[in-house]
């Protein structure tokens, strides 16, 4: 066993494409990944993270661009050579195969010798608690000891980069949430550089140092989880990021003010013009002098209750801590304070900021 | 209370059990008729009424194996045909289905096509063109050319039945292998052709008893050094008399060692027709 300092393990994408026949499915990736973080690829179905990850592990060719691992270039080299190990979503166990055959068989591949496949197996197997499994083949496990299975047969190899495409999808709600700590943790023993690809925005928040948001075929942000939710960059990022994600109200910047249809909301030094309001549900409060509003739907969620409100065509979703129930069709109003806001453009759909807004904290 | 919520279960196993047997009467009935007559002598079989009771006798046996019609020497080339055309076809058919299934290949929908286009002509339809191509590549009546005319109908049926099976394994079973440093050919050779064995026993056991079966372009494109056992049953048919019971055991020699394949790639045909049933194992 060699132990590292976490100095390899960088990743740089710069400007890769790929098509698929006409459709473009990556129109220019770029991406740095440091040495030893975890990193998420966050994104619907479609946007692109999946291909981003399999040009990674070099299943897919790139038609520009290059990538770069550690200073050298691998942009054409085979799956083989590049020293990266990955977690498929349906795991891509051998199903002919044992446990012990099937995480020894990329050290049997490395030709590896006998007694030594045997020990490291062992010592792999017994990081993921699947050591007592090792005879069974993986038709005769549950979703989760398979899953498992996949880790093991990733780490026995001491690669330099982990790749794990939605690795906790396959399994059940409860599982998941366990398998996402046991994954934080593994990371933080082996300090391998981890690539994770999700659709889950919860499962990138919780578990990533930084994460890349993606849609078709684009980064639309790159930050730490709490930067992207806190400061999303354009009015897409905003409408993915949070659950539910944060509303967005179009307004009309005049002199320092917001105006609302029946109410307005002091902005010093906003811009003027044509607006997009975004405000999470949680900053969101009822009050006597507010934006006007019917609602239409409330949702108790046990420790908070999610109001859905109708305000001049636009539905605003607000979560308040009182579970008190509110009859549908009430006539209510809405009120929040302009330190939780952000604004966007709806021409160019980016974020606006400004001097006060800069400075606040 | 077991025994009550039992007797439902026991009733259908006795109605599916008295269903099953009577299927399988049906089936092996012509059988069973060929093993009654070939006990009989000559006399026998043709006696009206049909004896009930008789003195079984081996010798139809050893008359269609060792008489002056015997049928040994075709059964030695029955089985170097149906052999040599089945080992063909398996080493030929496994990589080109996987090109099939996996490369991506200019032409293939194209080549998919063309593979097919030989199953959709009538054989007999063809005994005439490849008459005249043997002769005049004096390839009639020889091992060369009856297998080589095998191979038109067992490779495109092979390749086919192969590509389904190697469909059926996710791709990323192979790119996990390549991520593991495993080549191309490592990876069929350790992740592919391991699951699909069933689907090979299956083809090769299809593959072989049609080249044994196989009658009409034996009859005509073969001659008196290429005699089948197919072709050679019908040295107890002559103009004259009909060697009922000689050609009852030549044809319960010809049918064992389809029956010994049988019984012998039975796990294996179960195996094939059963994969996908691994759990997880991820199949779409």
């Amino acid at each position: 066993m060699t132990t590292r300092a976490i100095t390899q393990g960088e990743v740089i994408l710069e400007g890769i494409v790929k098509n698929y026949g006409t459709f473009r499915a990556l129109k220019g990736i770029d991406l740095r990944i440091a040495p030893g973080e975890f990193f998420a690829l966050l994104g619907p179905s479609g946007s692109g993270k999946s291909t981003t990850l399999r040009v990674i592990a070099g299943l897919e060719v790139p038609d520009a661009g290059r990538m770069l691992v550690d200073g050298t270039e691998m942009t054409f080299a085979p799956p083989g050579e590049r020293n990266v190990a990955m977690v498929f979503q349906n795991y891509a166990l051998y199903p002919h195969m044992t446990l012990e055959q099937n995480i020894g068989f990329p050290l049997k591949m490395d030709g590896v010798p006998k007694a030594e496949i045997a020990a490291r197996v062992q010592d792999a197997a017994r990081k993921v608690r699947i050591d007592h499994l090792l005879a069974r083949r993986p038709g005769q496990l549950s979703g989760g000891q398979q899953q498992r299975t996949a880790l093991a047969r990733a780490i026995v190899r001491e690669p330099r980069l982990f790749l794990l495409d939605e690795p906790l999808s396959n399994l059940d709600a409860q599982l998941r949430l366990e398998t996402r700590i046991e994954l934080k943790r593994l990371h933080a023993s082996l300090g391998v550089t981890t690539i994770y690809v999700t659709h889950d925005q919860e499962e990138a928040m919780t578990i990533a140092d930084r994460m890349a948001v993606f849609r078709d075929g684009e980064i639309m942000q790159i930050g730490a989880p709490a930067e992207v939710f806190g400061r999303p960059d354009t009015l897409d990022v905003a409408a993915f990021i949070g659950s539910p994600p944060m509303n967005l109200i179009p307004a009309r910047i005049e002199g320092g003010e917001a105006h609302f249809p029946g109410w307005r909301l002091a902005l010093p030094g906003a811009p003027a013009g044509d607006v997009v309001v975004g405000v999470r549900p949680g900053r969101i409060r009822l009050a006597d002098d507010g934006l006007p509003g019917k609602l239409l739907l409330s949702e108790n969620l046990g420790e908070a209750m999610l109001l859905n409100v109708d305000v001049d065509g636009t539905l605003v979703k607000l979560r308040l801590p009182d579970v008190s129930p509110i009859a549908e069709g009430t006539a209510v109003r809405l009120a929040f304070d302009g330190s939780d806001i952000l604004l966007f453009d709806p021409e160019t759909r980016r974020r606006l900021d400004w001097p006060e807004m800069e400075s606040r904290p | 209370m077991s025994s009550t919520r039992r007797r439902p279960a026991t009733l259908r196993r006795v109605i599916l059990t008295v269903a099953a047997a009577l299927i399988l009467f049906i089936w092996a009935f012509p059988v069973l008729w060929a093993v009654v007559v070939s006990l009989k002598s000559e006399s026998e079989v043709l006696a009206y009424p049909p004896s009930v009771i008789f003195e079984p006798t081996l010798r139809n046996f050893r008359d269609a194996l060792t008489g002056n019609l015997s049928i040994a020497s075709s059964l030695m080339t029955s089985i170097i045909l149906a052999t040599a055309t089945t080992v063909l076809t398996i080493i030929l058919a496994v990589p080109a289905a996987y090109a099939f299934a996996r490369l991506r290949l200019p032409a293939r929908q194209g080549l998919g096509f063309y593979t097919l286009v030989t199953q959709m002509i009538p054989p007999v339809g063809l005994v005439i063109p490849y008459y005249l191509i043997l002769n005049r590549v004096g390839l009639l009546d020889t091992y060369t050319g009856m297998i080589t005319v095998y191979l038109t109908f067992s490779l495109p049926f092979a390749i086919w039945l192969m590509v389904s099976y190697l469909e059926d394994i996710p791709r990323e079973m192979e790119e996990a292998a390549y991520l593991d440093k495993a080549s191309r050919l490592q990876a069929l050779w350790h992740v592919i052709l391991p699951q699909i064995r069933g689907g090979i026993g299956v083809t090769t056991v299809f593959v072989f008893l049609n080249a044994w079966n196989e009658f009409l372009f034996a009859v005509q494109l073969g001659g008196n050094r290429i005699r089948p056992v197919t072709v050679a049953m019908h040295n107890f048919v002559s103009i004259e008399q009909t060697l009922w019971a000689k050609l009852a055991a030549a044809a319960l020699v010809a049918m064992l060692p389809v029956i010994v394949i049988g019984i012998l790639a039975q796990r294996q045909i179960v195996k094939g027709l059963t994969v996908g049933a691994v759990k997880g194992g991820g199949r779409r």
